[in-house]
Protein backbone atom coordinates (compact mmCIF):
# COMPACT_ATOMS: atom_id res chain seq x y z
CA UNK A 1 0.00 0.00 0.00
CA UNK A 2 1.31 3.70 -0.71
CA UNK A 3 0.88 6.03 1.65
CA UNK A 4 1.23 9.63 0.42
CA UNK A 5 -0.03 11.77 3.60
CA UNK A 6 1.54 11.05 7.11
CA UNK A 7 1.26 12.61 10.78
CA UNK A 8 3.75 15.46 12.14
CA UNK A 9 7.17 14.04 13.58
CA UNK A 10 5.85 16.20 17.06
CA UNK A 11 2.64 13.68 16.43
CA UNK A 12 4.60 11.07 16.03
CA UNK A 13 6.65 12.09 18.89
CA UNK A 14 3.96 12.11 21.36
CA UNK A 15 2.89 9.12 20.40
CA UNK A 16 5.26 7.24 21.14
CA UNK A 17 6.05 8.52 24.34
CA UNK A 18 2.38 8.21 25.62
CA UNK A 19 0.87 11.57 25.71
CA UNK A 20 -1.50 11.52 23.21
CA UNK A 21 -4.88 10.44 24.47
CA UNK A 22 -6.73 6.76 23.36
CA UNK A 23 -8.56 8.28 20.25
CA UNK A 24 -5.96 10.08 18.49
CA UNK A 25 -3.21 7.14 19.55
CA UNK A 26 -5.70 4.88 17.63
CA UNK A 27 -6.04 6.44 14.38
CA UNK A 28 -2.35 6.69 14.50
CA UNK A 29 -1.85 3.45 14.89
CA UNK A 30 -4.19 2.55 12.20
CA UNK A 31 -1.88 4.61 9.57
CA UNK A 32 1.19 2.79 11.06
CA UNK A 33 -0.53 -0.62 10.19
CA UNK A 34 0.01 0.22 6.88
CA UNK A 35 2.75 2.77 6.90
CA UNK A 36 6.44 1.52 7.42
CA UNK A 37 8.13 4.94 7.46
CA UNK A 38 6.56 6.19 10.22
CA UNK A 39 6.95 2.73 12.06
CA UNK A 40 10.66 3.66 11.53
CA UNK A 41 10.30 7.11 12.94
CA UNK A 42 8.39 5.68 15.98
CA UNK A 43 11.08 3.26 16.61
CA UNK A 44 13.28 5.80 16.59
CA UNK A 45 11.17 8.19 19.19
CA UNK A 46 11.13 4.71 21.10
CA UNK A 47 14.78 4.70 20.95
CA UNK A 48 14.91 7.87 22.32
CA UNK A 49 12.74 7.46 25.35
CA UNK A 50 15.22 4.56 25.91
CA UNK A 51 17.88 6.45 26.46
CA UNK A 52 16.05 9.22 28.54
CA UNK A 53 15.16 5.99 30.87
CA UNK A 54 18.94 5.30 30.59
CA UNK A 55 20.83 8.39 31.28
CA UNK A 56 17.72 9.70 33.99
CA UNK A 57 18.33 9.91 37.63
CA UNK A 58 16.55 6.77 39.66
CA UNK A 59 14.06 7.57 42.50
CA UNK A 60 15.15 5.17 45.64
CA UNK A 61 13.09 2.15 45.75
CA UNK A 62 11.36 0.87 49.33
CA UNK A 63 13.59 -1.06 51.29
CA UNK A 64 11.90 -4.60 50.23
CA UNK A 65 11.05 -3.73 46.67
CA UNK A 66 13.30 -6.06 45.33
CA UNK A 67 12.45 -8.89 47.41
CA UNK A 68 8.84 -8.03 47.51
CA UNK A 69 8.95 -8.26 43.46
CA UNK A 70 11.15 -11.60 43.97
CA UNK A 71 8.49 -13.14 45.73
CA UNK A 72 5.76 -12.28 43.24
CA UNK A 73 6.92 -13.58 40.36
CA UNK A 74 5.34 -16.58 40.05
CA UNK A 75 1.98 -14.98 40.46
CA UNK A 76 -0.59 -15.06 37.35
CA UNK A 77 -0.72 -11.67 35.45
CA UNK A 78 -3.56 -9.80 37.25
CA UNK A 79 -5.50 -8.87 33.96
CA UNK A 80 -6.11 -11.51 31.32
CA UNK A 81 -5.67 -9.96 28.27
CA UNK A 82 -9.25 -8.71 26.82
CA UNK A 83 -11.20 -10.59 24.97
CA UNK A 84 -11.41 -9.46 21.34
CA UNK A 85 -15.20 -8.71 20.33
CA UNK A 86 -16.56 -10.35 17.55
CA UNK A 87 -16.42 -7.31 14.99
CA UNK A 88 -20.13 -6.24 13.69
CA UNK A 89 -21.03 -6.18 10.13
CA UNK A 90 -18.94 -3.70 9.03
CA UNK A 91 -18.21 -4.68 5.49
CA UNK A 92 -14.50 -3.88 5.37
CA UNK A 93 -11.48 -5.78 7.23
CA UNK A 94 -11.24 -3.87 10.87
CA UNK A 95 -7.28 -2.44 11.17
CA UNK A 96 -5.30 -4.94 14.24
CA UNK A 97 -5.56 -1.66 16.03
CA UNK A 98 -9.03 -1.33 16.34
CA UNK A 99 -9.55 -4.91 17.33
CA UNK A 100 -11.03 -5.65 20.74
CA UNK A 101 -13.75 -2.30 20.76
CA UNK A 102 -17.06 -3.22 20.94
CA UNK A 103 -18.19 -1.74 17.64
CA UNK A 104 -21.81 -0.77 17.01
CA UNK A 105 -23.33 -0.85 13.82
CA UNK A 106 -23.81 2.42 11.34
CA UNK A 107 -26.21 5.06 12.17
CA UNK A 108 -27.53 7.64 10.12
CA UNK A 109 -25.78 11.47 10.51
CA UNK A 110 -26.73 13.06 7.67
CA UNK A 111 -27.99 12.67 3.91
CA UNK A 112 -24.77 10.31 2.44
CA UNK A 113 -23.09 9.91 5.93
CA UNK A 114 -23.13 7.22 8.43
CA UNK A 115 -21.30 6.69 11.12
CA UNK A 116 -20.04 3.95 14.20
CA UNK A 117 -19.19 5.78 17.60
CA UNK A 118 -16.31 4.37 19.22
CA UNK A 119 -15.16 6.83 22.03
CA UNK A 120 -17.19 9.58 23.17
CA UNK A 121 -15.67 13.28 23.82
CA UNK A 122 -14.76 14.29 27.17
CA UNK A 123 -12.46 16.46 28.94
CA UNK A 124 -9.06 15.53 28.29
CA UNK A 125 -10.15 13.06 26.11
CA UNK A 126 -10.37 12.41 21.70
CA UNK A 127 -13.54 11.83 20.54
CA UNK A 128 -13.63 8.60 17.88
CA UNK A 129 -15.91 7.67 14.98
CA UNK A 130 -15.93 5.58 12.41
CA UNK A 131 -17.48 7.79 9.34
CA UNK A 132 -18.50 6.24 6.24
CA UNK A 133 -19.21 9.37 3.49
CA UNK A 134 -21.40 7.99 -0.12
CA UNK A 135 -20.25 7.88 -3.01
CA UNK A 136 -19.54 12.37 -3.94
CA UNK A 137 -21.03 13.09 -0.85
CA UNK A 138 -19.25 16.40 0.50
CA UNK A 139 -18.90 16.94 4.40
CA UNK A 140 -19.28 20.21 5.64
CA UNK A 141 -17.00 22.51 5.61
CA UNK A 142 -15.84 23.01 8.78
CA UNK A 143 -12.42 23.66 11.42
CA UNK A 144 -10.81 22.53 14.45
CA UNK A 145 -10.75 23.68 18.09
CA UNK A 146 -8.29 21.24 18.87
CA UNK A 147 -6.52 18.54 16.80
CA UNK A 148 -8.17 16.32 14.49
CA UNK A 149 -6.48 13.31 12.77
CA UNK A 150 -8.06 11.17 10.34
CA UNK A 151 -6.96 7.99 8.80
CA UNK A 152 -8.55 6.62 5.37
CA UNK A 153 -9.86 3.03 5.72
CA UNK A 154 -11.06 2.45 2.21
CA UNK A 155 -12.15 4.35 -0.57
CA UNK A 156 -10.81 7.97 -1.11
CA UNK A 157 -11.67 11.79 -1.00
CA UNK A 158 -10.22 14.68 -2.10
CA UNK A 159 -10.14 18.38 -0.15
CA UNK A 160 -8.24 21.40 -0.18
CA UNK A 161 -5.16 19.64 0.98
CA UNK A 162 -5.40 16.64 -1.56
CA UNK A 163 -6.29 13.01 -2.49
CA UNK A 164 -6.30 10.80 0.34
CA UNK A 165 -6.74 7.17 -0.13
CA UNK A 166 -6.40 4.19 2.24
CA UNK A 167 -3.69 4.54 4.91
CA UNK A 168 -3.45 8.36 4.43
CA UNK A 169 -3.62 9.89 7.56
CA UNK A 170 -4.91 14.03 7.65
CA UNK A 171 -3.54 16.25 10.21
CA UNK A 172 -5.78 19.11 11.01
CA UNK A 173 -4.95 21.90 13.65
CA UNK A 174 -6.24 24.55 14.89
CA UNK A 175 -7.69 27.39 12.45
CA UNK A 176 -7.83 25.10 9.29
CA UNK A 177 -10.88 24.63 7.53
CA UNK A 178 -11.43 22.07 4.94
CA UNK A 179 -14.44 20.26 3.16
CA UNK A 180 -13.49 17.00 2.34
CA UNK A 181 -15.49 14.99 -0.49
CA UNK A 182 -15.42 11.42 -0.72
CA UNK A 183 -14.52 9.72 -3.65
CA UNK A 184 -17.48 9.80 -7.18
CA UNK A 185 -16.95 5.74 -7.16
CA UNK A 186 -16.40 4.42 -3.89
CA UNK A 187 -17.00 6.69 -1.32
CA UNK A 188 -14.87 6.58 1.58
CA UNK A 189 -14.44 5.27 5.59
CA UNK A 190 -12.31 6.90 7.44
CA UNK A 191 -11.58 6.66 11.08
CA UNK A 192 -11.69 10.10 12.74
CA UNK A 193 -10.45 11.55 16.56
CA UNK A 194 -10.92 15.15 17.55
CA UNK A 195 -9.76 16.57 20.64
CA UNK A 196 -12.17 19.44 20.28
CA UNK A 197 -15.37 20.58 19.31
CA UNK A 198 -16.01 20.88 15.36
CA UNK A 199 -16.23 24.28 13.88
CA UNK A 200 -18.98 24.35 11.34
CA UNK A 201 -19.31 27.07 9.40
CA UNK A 202 -23.27 26.97 8.39
CA UNK A 203 -26.30 26.74 10.51
CA UNK A 204 -27.72 23.26 9.71
CA UNK A 205 -24.46 20.94 11.02
CA UNK A 206 -24.19 22.99 13.97
CA UNK A 207 -27.52 21.27 14.35
CA UNK A 208 -25.91 17.80 14.10
CA UNK A 209 -23.12 18.42 16.42
CA UNK A 210 -25.25 16.88 19.56
CA UNK A 211 -25.84 13.89 17.56
CA UNK A 212 -21.87 13.66 15.87
CA UNK A 213 -20.75 13.96 19.98
CA UNK A 214 -17.74 15.97 18.67
CA UNK B 1 21.42 1.77 44.52
CA UNK B 2 23.38 4.37 43.16
CA UNK B 3 21.64 6.37 40.19
CA UNK B 4 24.44 7.61 38.37
CA UNK B 5 26.13 4.45 37.33
CA UNK B 6 26.17 4.68 33.94
CA UNK B 7 28.86 4.66 31.94
CA UNK B 8 28.56 6.57 28.32
CA UNK B 9 31.56 4.77 26.92
CA UNK B 10 30.29 1.16 28.11
CA UNK B 11 28.83 -0.54 25.20
CA UNK B 12 28.05 -4.07 27.04
CA UNK B 13 26.19 -2.30 29.81
CA UNK B 14 23.18 -2.36 27.31
CA UNK B 15 24.20 -5.59 25.65
CA UNK B 16 23.86 -6.70 28.98
CA UNK B 17 20.87 -6.29 30.19
CA UNK B 18 19.68 -7.35 26.68
CA UNK B 19 21.27 -10.68 27.86
CA UNK B 20 20.19 -10.80 30.86
CA UNK B 21 16.58 -10.26 29.70
CA UNK B 22 17.04 -13.59 27.88
CA UNK B 23 18.04 -15.38 30.59
CA UNK B 24 15.11 -14.57 31.96
CA UNK B 25 13.33 -16.04 28.98
CA UNK B 26 15.42 -19.16 28.61
CA UNK B 27 16.08 -20.11 32.29
CA UNK B 28 13.64 -18.27 34.52
CA UNK B 29 16.96 -17.09 35.89
CA UNK B 30 16.07 -14.86 39.27
CA UNK B 31 19.74 -13.56 39.35
CA UNK B 32 19.57 -12.22 35.78
CA UNK B 33 16.00 -10.32 37.03
CA UNK B 34 17.40 -9.00 40.70
CA UNK B 35 20.29 -7.40 38.17
CA UNK B 36 17.93 -5.73 36.03
CA UNK B 37 15.55 -4.86 38.83
CA UNK B 38 18.16 -2.87 40.42
CA UNK B 39 19.11 -1.45 37.18
CA UNK B 40 16.04 -0.20 36.07
CA UNK B 41 13.05 0.00 38.91
CA UNK B 42 14.71 3.08 40.17
CA UNK B 43 14.26 4.61 36.49
CA UNK B 44 10.91 3.55 35.76
CA UNK B 45 9.63 4.79 39.74
CA UNK B 46 11.26 8.04 38.88
CA UNK B 47 9.30 8.49 35.45
CA UNK B 48 6.52 7.54 37.04
CA UNK B 49 7.08 10.23 39.37
CA UNK B 50 7.92 13.00 36.87
CA UNK B 51 4.56 11.97 35.32
CA UNK B 52 2.52 13.13 38.45
CA UNK B 53 2.15 9.37 40.26
CA UNK B 54 2.73 9.84 44.29
CA UNK B 55 5.37 7.86 46.07
CA UNK B 56 3.67 5.28 46.57
CA UNK B 57 1.89 4.86 43.12
CA UNK B 58 5.03 5.21 41.53
CA UNK B 59 6.63 2.46 43.64
CA UNK B 60 4.00 0.02 42.85
CA UNK B 61 4.35 0.90 38.97
CA UNK B 62 8.06 0.52 39.09
CA UNK B 63 7.78 -3.37 40.51
CA UNK B 64 4.78 -3.87 38.30
CA UNK B 65 7.04 -2.80 34.67
CA UNK B 66 9.43 -5.30 36.38
CA UNK B 67 7.43 -7.94 36.69
CA UNK B 68 6.20 -7.90 33.04
CA UNK B 69 9.73 -7.76 32.30
CA UNK B 70 9.94 -11.28 33.82
CA UNK B 71 6.43 -12.33 32.27
CA UNK B 72 7.49 -10.20 29.10
CA UNK B 73 10.86 -11.69 28.23
CA UNK B 74 10.26 -14.55 25.55
CA UNK B 75 8.76 -11.44 23.58
CA UNK B 76 12.01 -9.30 23.93
CA UNK B 77 13.37 -8.95 20.37
CA UNK B 78 17.04 -7.61 20.56
CA UNK B 79 17.84 -7.53 17.08
CA UNK B 80 14.37 -4.87 17.08
CA UNK B 81 15.21 -2.50 20.25
CA UNK B 82 17.67 -2.42 22.75
CA UNK B 83 16.87 -3.50 26.45
CA UNK B 84 16.43 0.19 27.65
CA UNK B 85 13.79 0.83 24.80
CA UNK B 86 11.57 -2.35 25.41
CA UNK B 87 11.89 -1.51 29.57
CA UNK B 88 10.67 2.36 27.74
CA UNK B 89 7.79 0.64 26.19
CA UNK B 90 6.53 -1.27 28.91
CA UNK B 91 6.95 1.71 31.36
CA UNK B 92 4.82 3.89 28.78
CA UNK B 93 2.36 0.92 27.97
CA UNK B 94 1.58 0.96 32.12
CA UNK B 95 1.26 4.43 32.64
CA UNK B 96 -1.42 4.67 29.80
CA UNK B 97 -3.11 2.18 31.59
CA UNK B 98 -2.71 3.02 34.96
CA UNK B 99 -2.14 7.03 35.18
CA UNK B 100 -3.93 7.51 32.06
CA UNK B 101 -7.08 4.71 32.51
CA UNK B 102 -6.53 4.20 28.68
CA UNK B 103 -5.89 1.48 26.08
CA UNK B 104 -2.18 1.33 24.66
CA UNK B 105 -2.58 0.81 21.18
CA UNK B 106 -1.09 -1.75 18.82
CA UNK B 107 -0.56 -0.83 15.16
CA UNK B 108 -0.16 -4.26 14.19
CA UNK B 109 0.43 -7.99 15.65
CA UNK B 110 3.51 -9.00 17.38
CA UNK B 111 4.11 -11.40 14.43
CA UNK B 112 4.01 -8.68 11.66
CA UNK B 113 5.81 -6.39 13.86
CA UNK B 114 9.15 -8.67 13.68
CA UNK B 115 9.38 -8.43 10.20
CA UNK B 116 10.08 -4.61 10.20
CA UNK B 117 13.52 -5.23 12.23
CA UNK B 118 16.86 -5.78 10.75
CA UNK B 119 17.53 -8.58 8.97
CA UNK B 120 21.19 -9.18 10.47
CA UNK B 121 21.83 -12.41 12.59
CA UNK B 122 21.57 -12.48 16.36
CA UNK B 123 24.68 -11.50 17.91
CA UNK B 124 25.54 -9.31 15.16
CA UNK B 125 22.31 -7.27 15.19
CA UNK B 126 22.17 -7.13 19.00
CA UNK B 127 25.69 -5.39 18.83
CA UNK B 128 24.03 -3.01 15.95
CA UNK B 129 21.44 -1.90 18.44
CA UNK B 130 23.60 -1.10 21.28
CA UNK B 131 26.11 0.40 18.42
CA UNK B 132 23.18 2.74 17.59
CA UNK B 133 21.51 3.28 21.56
CA UNK B 134 24.84 5.00 22.21
CA UNK B 135 24.74 7.01 19.44
CA UNK B 136 21.78 8.30 19.76
CA UNK B 137 22.66 8.93 23.72
CA UNK B 138 25.74 11.03 22.52
CA UNK B 139 23.04 12.78 19.96
CA UNK B 140 20.72 13.64 22.81
CA UNK B 141 23.38 14.69 24.65
CA UNK B 142 24.63 17.51 22.20
CA UNK B 143 20.84 18.95 21.31
CA UNK B 144 20.61 22.30 21.02
CA UNK B 145 19.61 23.57 25.02
CA UNK B 146 15.86 24.73 23.45
CA UNK B 147 15.39 21.35 21.52
CA UNK B 148 16.46 19.15 24.34
CA UNK B 149 14.03 20.87 26.53
CA UNK B 150 11.09 20.12 24.18
CA UNK B 151 12.36 16.58 23.47
CA UNK B 152 12.43 15.96 27.42
CA UNK B 153 8.88 17.50 27.77
CA UNK B 154 7.66 15.12 25.12
CA UNK B 155 8.24 12.72 27.60
CA UNK B 156 7.94 13.48 30.89
CA UNK B 157 4.80 15.81 30.75
CA UNK B 158 1.34 13.89 29.88
CA UNK B 159 0.28 16.80 27.70
CA UNK B 160 0.32 17.13 23.87
CA UNK B 161 2.78 19.31 22.29
CA UNK B 162 0.03 22.25 21.79
CA UNK B 163 -0.07 22.29 25.75
CA UNK B 164 3.23 22.80 26.12
CA UNK B 165 2.64 26.12 23.96
CA UNK B 166 0.62 26.87 27.07
CA UNK B 167 3.05 25.88 29.09
CA UNK B 168 6.13 27.21 27.79
CA UNK B 169 5.01 30.38 25.83
CA UNK B 170 6.26 28.83 23.16
CA UNK B 171 4.02 29.08 19.95
CA UNK B 172 2.97 25.87 18.67
CA UNK B 173 4.52 26.09 15.58
CA UNK B 174 7.86 26.67 16.69
CA UNK B 175 7.35 23.44 18.96
CA UNK B 176 6.25 21.40 16.09
CA UNK B 177 9.38 22.92 14.12
CA UNK B 178 11.91 22.18 16.75
CA UNK B 179 11.00 18.93 17.77
CA UNK B 180 11.16 18.56 14.05
CA UNK B 181 14.57 19.74 13.68
CA UNK B 182 15.65 17.95 17.12
CA UNK B 183 14.78 13.88 14.92
CA UNK B 184 16.58 15.47 12.16
CA UNK B 185 19.61 16.04 14.07
CA UNK B 186 19.44 12.48 15.63
CA UNK B 187 18.44 11.06 12.20
CA UNK B 188 21.55 12.53 10.68
CA UNK B 189 23.55 11.38 13.85
CA UNK B 190 22.02 7.95 13.42
CA UNK B 191 23.14 7.98 9.73
CA UNK B 192 26.74 9.62 9.87
CA UNK B 193 27.29 6.65 12.21
CA UNK B 194 27.29 3.84 8.78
Amino acid sequence: MSVFHHPSESTLLAYAAGSLNEGLSLVVAVHLGDCPICRESVRLCEAVGGQLLEVSEGADMGQNALSLTLGRLEEPAARPAPQPQPPAQLGFELPHALQGYRLGNWRWLAPGIRLIRILPLRAGRSSLNLLRVSPGVAMPCHGHAGLELSCILTGSYVDEFGHFGPGDLAEMDGDVDHMPVADPRDGCICLIAADGKLQFRSLLPRLLRPVLGF
Amino acid sequence: MAAGDIKPQNLSGEQNNAVLIRRIADNADRVAFASLFQHFAPRVKAYMRRLGANDGLAEDLAQEALLAVWRKASLFDPERAGAATWVFTIARNLRIDTLRRERPTEPLPPEAERQDADASPGAEAELIIAERDRTLRIALQVLPPEQAQLVQLAFYEDKPHREIEVVLGIPLGTVKSRLRMAMQRLRNALDDRS
